[in-house]
């Protein structure tokens, strides 16, 4: 979440300055990358401002709606990059410590969620006497991710 | 194991039904470089993958395909509720309708059925990653083409977010690459098969 200056502009990374013929080279991302916060992340489809290329300019600019699944969206989807770049950089103990602090966010957002609007999976304990794993909507219905 | 959540990766809401468009998505439901194929791919290419970030990322990246998959799924079944007698009859969907109703079946957008044919299990672990690296682009292509055929904001919004986590896999895959090659013979990283010969 903190920026330091970095010698290394965002978007570049390192490659072997000798390395093996016949081979296929991608520069490795450098540890503790510059990042946009969860929400921002998710609208841009990464965290990282360095793989963010979009196509043709097309770009999404709109904040999603505040709503309490679109909070637990931008959460997990913080929590999905991290992972994928950890798996990659598994010594970079900033990422890790912004990995294990999304994940208290999203536990602690994920049984509000629960909560108030029912189980995200059958493992959730509600208070409801019904079998409430059963309402409506489900995820891919068109009035589910309507705004409020 | 595998357990569902139930919600989407990223939001998807399609105002207005458009069976047209329907079709073209479709294809990254179930077409050659669709999301069925990838999140196949590499769930089935982590088992001879011989190191623990290899078996890591595959998992990972074959389950975000898993959710993506899902997604489409949501584009294709919003554009195609509510049908009307003349987007039933249209000749750009008729063909689709007549054999799926609005059910979503994974074809391509030419309507050739999903195949196993369009995805290889190798078995080598540098050969799959490879294969990995230009799936990622090849889907990272068909989103752009998608971007250029449809003028719907609500489903090229969901688009943007996919296309771009195909940038992204594409670059873990290639640090996957590298991460191995850094555990093998740096004189001759061929010199044997990892994933059977260590």
């Amino acid at each position: 979440m903190q920026q330091k200056k970095r010698e290394i502009p965002t978007g570049m990374g390192k490659l072997p300055a000798v390395a093996p013929l016949a081979n296929p080279y991608v520069p490795f991302q450098m540890d503790n990358p510059e990042q946009y916060e969860a929400n921002l992340g998710l609208v841009r489809g990464t965290l990282y401002p360095g793989l963010d290329l979009p196509f043709m300019g097309m770009v999404n600019k709109k904040p999603l709606a505040k709503t309490p699944m679109a909070d637990l969206q931008a959460l997990g989807f913080a929590i999905q990059e991290l992972a994928l770049y950890l798996d990659t950089h598994r010594d970079d103990a900033e990422a890790l410590e912004l990995y294990r602090r999304y994940q208290q966010l999203l536990h602690d957002q994920r049984q509000e969620y629960v909560r108030k609007c029912g189980p995200l999976s059958h493992r959730d304990r509600t208070a409801s006497p019904e079998y409430a794993w059963l309402n409506d909507p489900w995820p891919w219905e068109y009035c589910v991710n309507q705004e409020d | 194991m595998f357990s569902y959540e139930k919600k989407l990766q990223y939001p998807v809401k399609i105002k207005n039904p458009n069976p047209k468009l329907a079709k073209i998505i479709l294809t990254q439901y179930g077409g050659p470089d669709g999301e069925l194929g990838a999140s196949l791919r590499y769930l089935s290419q982590r088992y001879s993958m011989p190191f623990d970030e290899l078996k890591g990322l595959l998992t990972d990246i074959g389950t975000e395909e898993l959710g993506h998959l899902e997604m489409i799924g949501a584009i294709v079944h919003q554009l195609t509720r509510n049908l009307k007698e003349n987007q039933m009859k249209d000749p750009a969907f008729a063909p689709y309708f007549v054999d799926h109703t609005a059910g979503i079946y994974p074809a391509s957008a030419a309507g050739t059925p999903w195949s196993a044919a369009t995805m290889q299990v190798k078995g080598d672990p540098i050969t799959d990653l490879v294969e990995d690296m230009a799936a990622e682009q090849k889907a990272r292509t068909t989103y752009d083409n998608i971007l250029r055929i449809s003028d719907d904001p609500d489903v090229n919004d969901v688009i943007k977010f996919l296309r771009e986590r195909e940038v992204v896999h594409f670059q873990r895959f290639g640090e996957a690459v590298q991460l191995l090659r850094d555990k093998l013979n740096q004189k001759n990283v061929y010199y044997m098969n990892p994933a059977i010969d260590i």
